[in-house]
C-alpha cells in the first residue's frame, strides 16, 4: 500500500475492528497532591524544573491518526523519552518497588536511585541510546531485573537475586509487535479449532502449533474441552507470543513501558498504579499524582512503534560486500537462520493501541476512550520492504520469536542466570533479533560479550549445531558471517 | 484465553466516532452516571431473568417463610453450572446450562429431570458426591422428609435415600454440609433442622434436633444406617464445616434463629474421628452468641489459615474474627464487622431505615480486583412489622484498606423483593461472577456481569484478571471437598476452600473461583483434604484451570464459544 491512502484503509480496518475513539488523556490536570496552587504555577514556568510539558493540542488526538497527528504525538512520545524526570515529575518511588504488580515497600526508601534494584535511570533514554536515542546500552547501562516482592531490595550482582541484563535497541519495535500479535491469533485459532473438531468428533485431535513458517510443537484438544499442552514448545501455556526482554516475556511496548517507567524511574502510570487498582492516588508516597497518564503511555508507544526498521549497510569496501555476500549464505547454510528468521510475513501495518493481548494493568481495548491506531506503512522503511506473493511485507527482524534452550552441558556461557522469569527458566530465552546487530555491541543478553565471534560460539542448547558449524568452518567463512552480520546496523 | 467484552459493530463504531468528534449526542449526554467516589471497579449486574430461560419462585405458607435455596453443579459433564433451585409449595426446578462462553446466559428447563415424588416442600439444595462415583448427587431438604437423589448421566436423579440408607426423617429441614473426615470413604452428612411443629407449645422453644451422618472407611457402596447421630438443634438455619483451628479436622459451625431457641446460641461441634459429636463450651472458649442466624459464610480473608465468618441476622451481620491474642488457640471470636462497614444492619437505599433482614452470605470477587467481596441477600421474613419491608441484597466490594463498600444500588442489585438462597458462579464462563438470587413469591432474579461500569452506562469494561480452579482426585472424595487453595501473585495469598454447606439453604460444587487484580500469572498451591500439598503450580490469568490430584502440570479447559456450540 502507498502512502497517499494508508489513512482510508486504516479508517476501514479501525471500523471493521470496532475501535472506540477517544482524545488522549494528554491535559496537565492537577499532578500535585498536597500542594498549594503557588507551587502549582511555579512548576509552571519555563524554567521550572520539570521534564514533562503535557501538550494540550494533543487532546484532540484520537482514533484513526492523521498523520499530521501522529508526528505531533510521537514528538511528545520523543520528548517523553529523552525527558529526565525529576521529583516534580513524579520521579522515585519511596513507598514502592519495582515490582509490575503494584507492591509496596517494607519502609520507605531514603534514595532517589539505587543502581541494582531501581530507581536507576533518569531517563529512558540512559539506556537506549547506542547509537542513538532508541537504540541499545552499553554494559553500564545494563538492568537487574527483579521481580521486587520478597526481595525488592538487594546490593548485590549476585545473579541469586536479579538478572542482570542488558539494554535493548528498539527500532522496528511497532512491526515486531504486530507480528507477535498475529502469530498469537494464529497459535489460538489453532487451539479454538482444534477444540471444536474435537467437540463435534468426540475424538482427541492434535493439531500443530505453527505461524508464520515457526513450530511451537503441538497440543492435543480433548472433546471435554481440555487442552493438554506437553508438547508446546518456545511459547507460554495461554499461546500468546510476548516479544519484548531479551526472555521474550512482555507481551506490548505499552505493557514493557509501563513496567520500565516505574522500575526505572519510579514513575508510575495511572492505568496500573491508579486508584482503581491500588486505590491510592499517589501509590508510590513521593506527593505526586497523575504522574503518568494512559495519553503519556500511548505518546511513548507511538514512539517506539514508529522507530525505523533497521538497514542493512552497503559496505563501500568491495572486499566487504563480497564477504558479507558470502557471508550471508553461510548463516542460512549452517543453519543460524533456523531461529534466526531472516523475515516473517506481516498481514497488516496498522498499529493499534492499546493491543488485543493486555490484560488487567494494562490498558485494554475497550476499556478507556483513549485508543489510537496509525499506520506503520507510512513510514519510508516499513513502505520499502519487500512483500511476498500474498501481499505481505516481509519483516527482516532475524527471529522466530520464539524462546529456546541456549545452555547445555558443555556449553554454557549464557546460563549465567540463576533465577526463572515469568516461569520461564533461567538459561531459556527468546531468539534475539539480529537487525540492528552491528550497531549493539557488547552482546548478549547481559552485554559481556565484546564480539560476535564470541557469542555465536557462545550459542549452546537448541542453537549448539549451528553454532558448531560456525566453529567447523575456515577462518575466512567465519569471518564472512561475521562480515554479514556487521552489515546489520542501526540507522543513525 | 481472554474472553472480551463485545465490540461494537461498525455502525456503534461510526456513531461513536460522529458522537466523539463533534458533540455528545442527546442520548449519550443525558446517560451519563454521577461519578461514584469508591475508586475500584463496581460490577455492572444487568438483570437478565426474562431472557434467561429460568422461571421460578419460592412459595409457600409460613413453613416456606425460611429456605428458598439454589443448588449449583454440573449435572452432565460439560463443566457448566446448573441449577437446581427450591420451590416451597411449588416445584424444584433443574435448570440445564445452555449458555456459551461470553454470551448470553441461557438455561433449558428440565421438568421432570427431579422425581415428581419429591419435587414439592423442597427448601434447600447442596450438591455432594456421595458415593464416589464422579457424578455429584443431590440432597434436597425438605419439610417432611429430606430427599437423597444419585446423580445419573445427563442431569437424570433417582431417589436414593433408600440405597444409601440414609434416614429421610420427618423434620423441618433447612440447612446442610458435607464433609470428608479423616479415613472416610463416605461423606459426614450434617442435617439441620428447624421448629418441631408436632411438639407442644410449637414454635416457641421447639427446635428440632439436629443429625450428623458420619462418613465410614467402609469402602463398600454407602450405607448410613448405623451412622445417624443427633445433636442439639436450636433452629438451625445454615451449617458448614470448617478447619477453624487449621487442624485438618473439620468442626461443624451452626447458625440459629433465636426467634424460636429457647436456651440456645450459635454453635461449633468437635468431630474427632470414631468419636461422637461433641460442642464446644465456655471452657473451651466458645463464648455465647445469640443472633436471628440465618446463613454463614466463610473466607479466610488474610490467607493465615484461620478463616472468618460472615453470620447473616436480622440487624447486624456479624463478621467474626478468631481472636489469637489468647496463649492457646481457643474458638475466641470477636466481631470485626462494624470496624471493616460490613454490618449491613439497614437497607442502604429507599426509605425504609428499620433494620434488615439477613439470609444467604457467599464471599466471592464480583469484580476481580483480588479483593474479597460480600453478597448479603436480605427480605422481610414476610410480614414483620419491626423490620425493613424493602430490604435490598448488599453487595459488598472489598476495598484497598481491607473494609467493605456497599455497592449493592451501583450494581444494579437492589431489587424491592424478598431475597433468600442465592447462587454465585460464572454462568456464562467470561471470568465474571454471575449471581441468581431466589426471592420468595417472586420471580427468581438472575444477574449477568457485565464488567466494571463507566460513566457512560450503557457501556461496561473489562475488570481484572481471574482463575477459575477445578480440583479432582481419584475414587474418593472425587471433588476434594475440604481442599485449601492457594492463589499466590507477588506478595499477596488468597485462600480459598472447597466446601459443601454455609450459605442459606444453597450450596455449590463446581469451579472456584478468584480475582487477580492486575496480576497476569499466578502460582497455585492445594492443600488436599487429607492434609497433602500439591507442588507449585504456574498458571496464566484469565483461563478456566484444571487440577487433578497428582498431576505435575496444571491443565486448561476451554468452555465452548459461541462459534463451538453443539
Amino acid at each position: 500500500m502507498n502512502s497517499s491512502n494508508w489513512r482510508q484503509h486504516m479508517m476501514l480496518g479501525l471500523l471493521a475492528a470496532g475501535l472506540t475513539l477517544a482524545g488522549l488523556a494528554l491535559s496537565d490536570g492537577p499532578r500535585a497532591s498536597g500542594e498549594g496552587a503557588t507551587q502549582q504555577a511555579a512548576e509552571d514556568t519555563p524554567w521550572a524544573e520539570r521534564a514533562v510539558r503535557r501538550d494540550p493540542a494533543l487532546a484532540t488526538v484520537r482514533g484513526a491518526l492523521s498523520a499530521g497527528d501522529l508526528k505531533r504525538l510521537v514528538a511528545y512520545g520523543e520528548m517523553l523519552f529523552a525527558a529526565k524526570f525529576t521529583t516534580a515529575d513524579g520521579a522515585g518511588r519511596p513507598n514502592a518497588t519495582q515490582a509490575i504488580i503494584p507492591t509496596k515497600r517494607r519502609r520507605p526508601s531514603q534514595q532517589m536511585f539505587a543502581r541494582l534494584s531501581g530507581g536507576d535511570a533518569a531517563s529512558c533514554a540512559a539506556c537506549h541510546n547506542d547509537p542513538v536515542m532508541g537504540g541499545a546500552g552499553d554494559f553500564s547501562a545494563n538492568a537487574f531485573v527483579s521481580e521486587g516482592f520478597a526481595q525488592a531490595d538487594f546490593d548485590t550482582t549476585d545473579p541469586q537475586f536479579s538478572n542482570e541484563r542488558n539494554s535493548n535497541h528498539l527500532f522496528g519495535a511497532g512491526l515486531v509487535e504486530l507480528l507477535a500479535r498475529e502469530m498469537t491469533a494464529d497459535l489460538q485459532a489453532l487451539r479454538t479449532r482444534a477444540l471444536r473438531e474435537a467437540r463435534t468428533s468426540s475424538q482427541p485431535v492434535t493439531v500443530k502449533l505453527e505461524t508464520k513458517g515457526v513450530a511451537f510443537g503441538e497440543l492435543v484438544a480433548k472433546p471435554d474441552g481440555v487442552v493438554d499442552l506437553d508438547r508446546i514448545d518456545g511459547v507460554d501455556e495461554d499461546l500468546v507470543i510476548r516479544p519484548f526482554s531479551q526472555k521474550g516475556v512482555i507481551v506490548s511496548l505499552r505493557q514493557f513501558t509501563i513496567n520500565a517507567l516505574n522500575h526505572h524511574h519510579g514513575m508510575q502510570a495511572e492505568e496500573r498504579f491508579g486508584a482503581r487498582w491500588t486505590g491510592e492516588a499517589d501509590f508510590d508516597g513521593d506527593g505526586r499524582t497523575r504522574e503518568v497518564t494512559t495519553g503519556d503511555v500511548t505518546a511513548l508507544v507511538a514512539w517506539q512503534a514508529t522507530l525505523a526498521v533497521p538497514p542493512t549497510l552497503k559496505p563501500t569496501d568491495a572486499r566487504w560486500r563480497t564477504a558479507a555476500a558470502s557471508g550471508s549464505k553461510t548463516f542460512d547454510a549452517i543453519g543460524c537462520a533456523d531461529c534466526h528468521r531472516r523475515a516473517l510475513p506481516l498481514r497488516s501495518t496498522v498499529f493499534r493501541d492499546p493491543g488485543p493481548y493486555d490484560s488487567a494493568g494494562t490498558l485494554r481495548d475497550g476499556e478507556s476512550p483513549d485508543g489510537v491506531a496509525f499506520d506503520l506503512a507510512q513510514l519510508p522503511s516499513v513502505n520499502a520492504l519487500p512483500r511476498n506473493a500474498d501481499g505481505h511485507i516481509l519483516v527482516p527482524l532475524f527471529s522466530d520469536l520464539k524462546r529456546h534452550q541456549m545452555v547445555d552441558r558443555t556449553v554454557d556461557r549464557l546460563g549465567n542466570e540463576l533465577i526463572a522469569q515469568r516461569f520461564v527458566a533461567p538459561s531459556v530465552f527468546q531468539t534475539s533479533e539480529l537487525w540492528g546487530i552491528a550497531s549493539t555491541a557488547p552482546f548478549g543478553h547481559r552485554g559481556d560479550i565484546t564480539t560476535l565471534d564470541e557469542v555465536i560460539r557462545a550459542h549452546g542448547g537448541a542453537a549448539r549445531t549451528s553454532r558448531d558449524r560456525y566453529i567447523g568452518l575456515g577462518d575466512a567463512d567465519r569471518s564472512s558471517v561475521i562480515a554479514f552480520l556487521k552489515t546489520l546496523v542501526l540507522p543513525k | 484465553m481472554m474472553p472480551r467484552l463485545p465490540r461494537f459493530t461498525c455502525r456503534l463504531a461510526l456513531a461513536a466516532v460522529a458522537g466523539l468528534a463533534h458533540a455528545p449526542t442527546a442520548a449519550a449526554a443525558g446517560s451519563v452516571a454521577k461519578p461514584s467516589p469508591f475508586p475500584h471497579d463496581i460490577p455492572k449486574m444487568a438483570l437478565v431473568t426474562d431472557t434467561s430461560g429460568i422461571d421460578h419462585r419460592y412459595t409457600g405458607p409460613w413453613e416456606y417463610f425460611v429456605g428458598g435455596g439454589v443448588a449449583t453443579f454440573d449435572c452432565n459433564g460439560d463443566r457448566r453450572p446448573d441449577l437446581v433451585i427450591a420451590g416451597g409449595a411449588s416445584d424444584a426446578q433443574l435448570y440445564v446450562n445452555r449458555s456459551q462462553a461470553g454470551g448470553a446466559i441461557r438455561f433449558d428447563v428440565a421438568p421432570t429431570a427431579l422425581p415428581a415424588a419429591v419435587r414439592k416442600r423442597v427448601l434447600g439444595a447442596y450438591p455432594i458426591d456421595i458415593d464416589n462415583d464422579g457424578r455429584k448427587d443431590l440432597v434436597l431438604l425438605r419439610v417432611g422428609g429430606n430427599a437423597i437423589l444419585k446423580g445419573g448421566p445427563d442431569c437424570s436423579f433417582t431417589r436414593a435415600a433408600r440405597r444409601f440408607a440414609i434416614a429421610p426423617g420427618r423434620a423441618w429441614t433447612t440447612s446442610f454440609a458435607a464433609t470428608f473426615e479423616a479415613g472416610a470413604s463416605t461423606p459426614t452428612l450434617a442435617f439441620g433442622n428447624y421448629v418441631d411443629r408436632a411438639a407442644p407449645g410449637s414454635p416457641w422453644g421447639t427446635c428440632h434436633d439436629n443429625v450428623v451422618f458420619r462418613g465410614s472407611a467402609d469402602r463398600t457402596p454407602p450405607n448410613y444406617a448405623e451412622a445417624a447421630q443427633a445433636i442439639t438443634g436450636h433452629c438451625t438455619l445454615s451449617l458448614l464445616f470448617t478447619d477453624w483451628d487449621r487442624s485438618g479436622t473439620p468442626a461443624l459451625r451452626v447458625t440459629n434463629d433465636r426467634q424460636y431457641y429457647r436456651g440456645g446460641e450459635e454453635q461449633l461441634w468437635r468431630l474427632a474421628p470414631g468419636r461422637p459429636a461433641r460442642p464446644f463450651r465456655r471452657a473451651d472458649g466458645w463464648r455465647s452468641l445469640k443472633i436471628w442466624g440465618m446463613g454463614i459464610a466463610e473466607a479466610d480473608l488474610d490467607a493465615d489459615g484461620f478463616p472468618e465468618y460472615a453470620l447473616t441476622s436480622m440487624g447486624d451481620t456479624k463478621l467474626q474474627v478468631l481472636d489469637r491474642e489468647a496463649d492457646d488457640l481457643r474458638p475466641v471470636y470477636r466481631d470485626a464487622a462494624f470496624a471493616k462497614g460490613a454490618t449491613a444492619h439497614r437497607p442502604y437505599t429507599g426509605g425504609d431505615l428499620k433494620p434488615s433482614t439477613g439470609w444467604h452470605a457467599a464471599f466471592a470477587d464480583f469484580n476481580n480486583d483480588a479483593r474479597t467481596d460480600l453478597l448479603i441477600t436480605k427480605g422481610n421474613v414476610e410480614q414483620m412489622p419491626e423490620f425493613a419491608a424493602t430490604d435490598p441484597d448488599n453487595l459488598l466490594l472489598g476495598t484497598h484498606d481491607g473494609r467493605f463498600h456497599e455497592a449493592g444500588a451501583d450494581a444494579g442489585i437492589a431489587l424491592p423483593t424478598r431475597g433468600r438462597g442465592a447462587a454465585v458462579a460464572d454462568l456464562n464462563m467470561d471470568g465474571r461472577l454471575d449471581l441468581v438470587i431466589v426471592n420468595r413469591d417472586a420471580q427468581v432474579a438472575v444477574f449477568q456481569n457485565r464488567g466494571a461500569r463507566t460513566q457512560d452506562t450503557a457501556r461496561q469494561r473489562e475488570m481484572g484478571n481471574w482463575l477459575q480452579l477445578e480440583l479432582s482426585q481419584a475414587d474418593i472424595n472425587r471433588d476434594a471437598v475440604g481442599a485449601t487453595i492457594l492463589i499466590k501473585t507477588g506478595n499477596l495469598t488468597q485462600s480459598r476452600r472447597v466446601f459443601v454447606g454455609g450459605g442459606h439453604a444453597s450450596g455449590a460444587l463446581g469451579f472456584v473461583h478468584v480475582g487477580l487484580g492486575v496480576a497476569e500469572r499466578a502460582v497455585v498451591r492445594v492443600r488436599w483434604p487429607d492434609g497433602d500439598w500439591s507442588p507449585d503450580y504456574r498458571v496464566f490469568a484469565n483461563n478456566f484451570v484444571i487440577l487433578p490430584r497428582g498431576a505435575a502440570k496444571a491443565r486448561y479447559w476451554f468452555p465452548p464459544a459461541a462459534s463451538q456450540s453443539e
